[in-house]
């Protein structure tokens, strides 16, 4: 009912707002692709910052489809050849320094990726917001020039999700501006923020983002993209845990 | 026989000359047993909660598992055989009460916090009244059957990851393949149990449901009979492998919780050094006591011996003095124990050690524990033993010389 409100009042806000209302699911699924690509590769760098430390990683990501992504880290150089492979729900990790793959086991998926603010299940489940969840349009509004949607998300019962609900922001060019995360109190725990957009492999991009716990103000990690390249041609071989061991790019 | 009345008599008029002294004796004899049975029962009604909560919380006397599963709780480690035949086993086999469950560990995550569980996959039907679950113990509801889609988890655990009844959680754990298996779980209930740990431990969901999350089809990991009596365990076990065959194992709760069993078993042999300790100290006075009273009638004695009793008839006479005395010692101390176990049936509150009692497993209310056992123990080891430490004086007494007796100067 307040949805519907919300939505009533947007609608009689915004006198220029004239057609139908898209489907909400679609502008998610939308965005998924848009930033996935059917396949892609991107050269980033990850801040990962503390009270009294910073650090920064810099590394090679290669995705294809909606399951499969392998992510090497390139620098530093004490860090350098430890990669994550994804397939489906399944993760692995691989370490040179101990020249073992680990599959990450259901224990560890809370637990942080690489030391950031995404956790393992962050990196393994981004396109599970598609079906588990139920979406609504809250509003759409005009953000220089450009039509920005707010979406709430709230997940299903039996989805195996913490949050209360998710409310995303989206451009009408399939950025994703800010993703909020709320407990069942509806309070905000954590949220991702685009902080830059830019044109990057001939579409716009969230170029940098940031993940940060609203209750810990002074903790953050940012991903930066330097180089990414959508739809171009990876080979399966690619993820597989025999590459995860020995890379072969 | 008229001999012995006589003795009996004599022994009998003996015991009152000296009143101060048979008076303090006696209350030596009554503090002494009513201190072996007063503290046994208090031991017993220790080891009874701690093996009661034990037994509880496994749950049951005699539990079936894949043998790897011991040391490895992993689903595959199924027991192979369906659970609806382990229903129509069990179910006919007249057994006091059993229950097929599925333990696995799991990890729960709230908003904020993530902890490692042991997620249990019951039928509350087939549980009621065999775990530490206590229903009027519950805020919301437990589960109302195996195919519950709830979850029921801990009052502290739900503190400690900041969530509530009504609210969502995410159970993580693996599945038959190896993969992951999450799902959200409304929260419907929380549970408090007498030990944090349990609180902190266990979380509860439907049988069926988690059967179904985790893909094993009509199959459990655990099967749990409960007995009547967790001492004799032994034809329960026999009987349940009767029931399961070999391919599984069937180990009591004394083999699942070593602990817990060697506590018994350790408690049984303290509760005798406790006895024998506290007849030790006794058993000084009451020597003492005899030998003063001996050496007092030293002259008397050699009377006797000299007007014609005999030396078996003296030793007699000493013994049956002193084991009135302890008759009388042990009717006052039963008495006193009975008088003060009694009122305590409902339980001494320890809550304000509970913590420091929850660390070896007992919880924080003692209820004594009067066995018949014990008290026939206690009372004959005094009885026996202060027989035997009364020999001595006795027989100093009955081999005296008349003459050197009779004569002897104090």
């Amino acid at each position: 009912m307040r949805t519907v409100c919300m939505l009533l009042i947007v609608a009689l806000s915004l006198p220029g707002f004239a057609f139908a209302d898209p489907d909400p699911r679609q502008i998610i699924r939308d965005t998924v692709d848009h930033w996935r690509g059917q396949s892609s590769y991107t050269e980033m760098t990850m801040v990962i910052h503390r009270p009294d430390w910073e650090r920064s990683m810099t590394m090679r990501g290669w995705t294809k489809g909606e399951d499969q992504s392998l992510v090497r880290v390139v620098a530093p150089q004490k860090d350098r050849g430890n990669a994550t492979l994804t397939d489906g729900n399944n993760m692995w990790s691989f370490s040179p320094k101990v020249n073992r793959v680990i599959k990450i086991p259901s224990s560890l998926m809370a637990q942080s990726w690489m030391g950031s603010d995404f956790s393992n299940k962050d990196i393994v489940k981004n396109d599970d917001i598609i079906d588990q969840y139920d979406h609504t349009l809250l509003s759409s509004e005009l953000v220089d020039g450009q039509i920005v949607y707010t979406i709430q998300s709230v997940p299903h019962d039996d989805a195996p999700v913490v949050w209360g609900k998710e409310v995303l922001k989206i451009r009408q060019d399939y950025v994703l501006l800010e993703q909020g995360f709320y407990d069942q109190d509806g309070k905000l725990v954590k949220k991702l923020e685009t902080l830059e957009i830019a044109d990057m492999g001939g579409r716009p991009t969230s170029k940098r983002q940031r993940m940060s716990e609203v209750e810990k103000a002074d903790e953050w990690t940012e991903i930066q993209l330097e180089v990414v390249r959508y739809d171009i041609d990876i080979s399966d071989s690619m993820f597989t845990l025999s590459n995860l061991r020995n890379p072969r790019d | 026989m008229k001999t012995l009345a006589i003795l009996g008599k004599l022994a009998w008029r003996n015991l009152w000359r000296n009143r101060r002294r048979t008076f303090i004796m006696l209350a030596a004899v009554a503090i002494g047993i009513w201190a072996m049975i007063f503290m046994t029962a208090l031991t017993q009604g220790m080891v009874n909660e701690m093996v009661k909560d034990g037994v509880s919380a496994l749950p049951g006397y005699v539990q079936v598992h894949q043998p790897d599963y011991l040391d490895d709780p992993n689903i595959n480690n199924l027991i192979p055989t369906p659970d609806s035949e382990i229903a129509a086993r069990f179910g006919s086999a007249g057994l006091v009460q059993w229950a097929s469950r599925i333990k696995v560990p799991a990890v729960l995550s709230s908003e904020r916090e993530t902890r490692g569980v042991t997620l249990l996959g019951i039928d509350p039907g087939q549980e009621h009244g065999m775990t530490f679950i206590h229903e009027d113990n519950i805020d919301g509801r437990f589960l109302a059957d195996a195919a519950d889609d709830g979850i029921v988890i801990g009052r502290n655990l739900a503190k400690t990851l900041d969530t509530g009844v009504g609210k969502r959680v995410v159970i993580m754990s693996q599945d038959l393949a190896n993969n992951i298996a999450d799902r959200g779980f409304r929260v419907i209930g929380l549970f408090g149990a007498d030990m944090q740990s349990y609180e902190d431990t266990y979380v509860f969901v439907g049988k069926s449901t988690l059967q179904r999350l985790l893909d094993v089809g009509d199959r459990v990991t655990e099967i749990a009979v409960m007995g009547d009596d967790y001492r004799n365990v032994g034809p329960l076990v026999d009987k349940v492998k009767a029931l399961t065959g070999d391919n599984v194992v069937v180990q009591p709760w004394t083999e699942l919780d070593p602990y817990l069993g060697t506590m018994l078993k350790v408690m049984d042999g303290f509760v005798l050094v406790w006895v024998i300790v506290i007849f030790l100290a006794l058993s000084f006075g009451l020597v003492n006591t005899l030998v003063m009273a001996v050496f007092e009638r030293v002259r008397e004695i050699g009377l006797m011996l000299a007007l014609g009793m005999k030396p078996m008839s003296i030793l007699g006479q000493i013994l049956i003095e002193s084991m009135l005395l302890l008759l009388f010692g042990m009717l006052i101390g039963n008495g006193l124990a009975w008088l003060s176990i009694n009122p305590l049936q409902a339980g001494i509150d320890i809550s304000f050690v509970g913590q420091g009692m929850e660390m070896f497993g007992a919880s924080s209310v003692l209820i004594p524990q009067l066995r018949l056992q014990d008290v026939l123990l206690a009372n004959g080891v005094v009885l026996l033993l202060g027989f035997l430490a009364s020999l001595s004086p006795a027989w100093r007494a009955s081999r005296y010389q008349p003459i050197e007796a009779i004569t002897k100067v104090d």
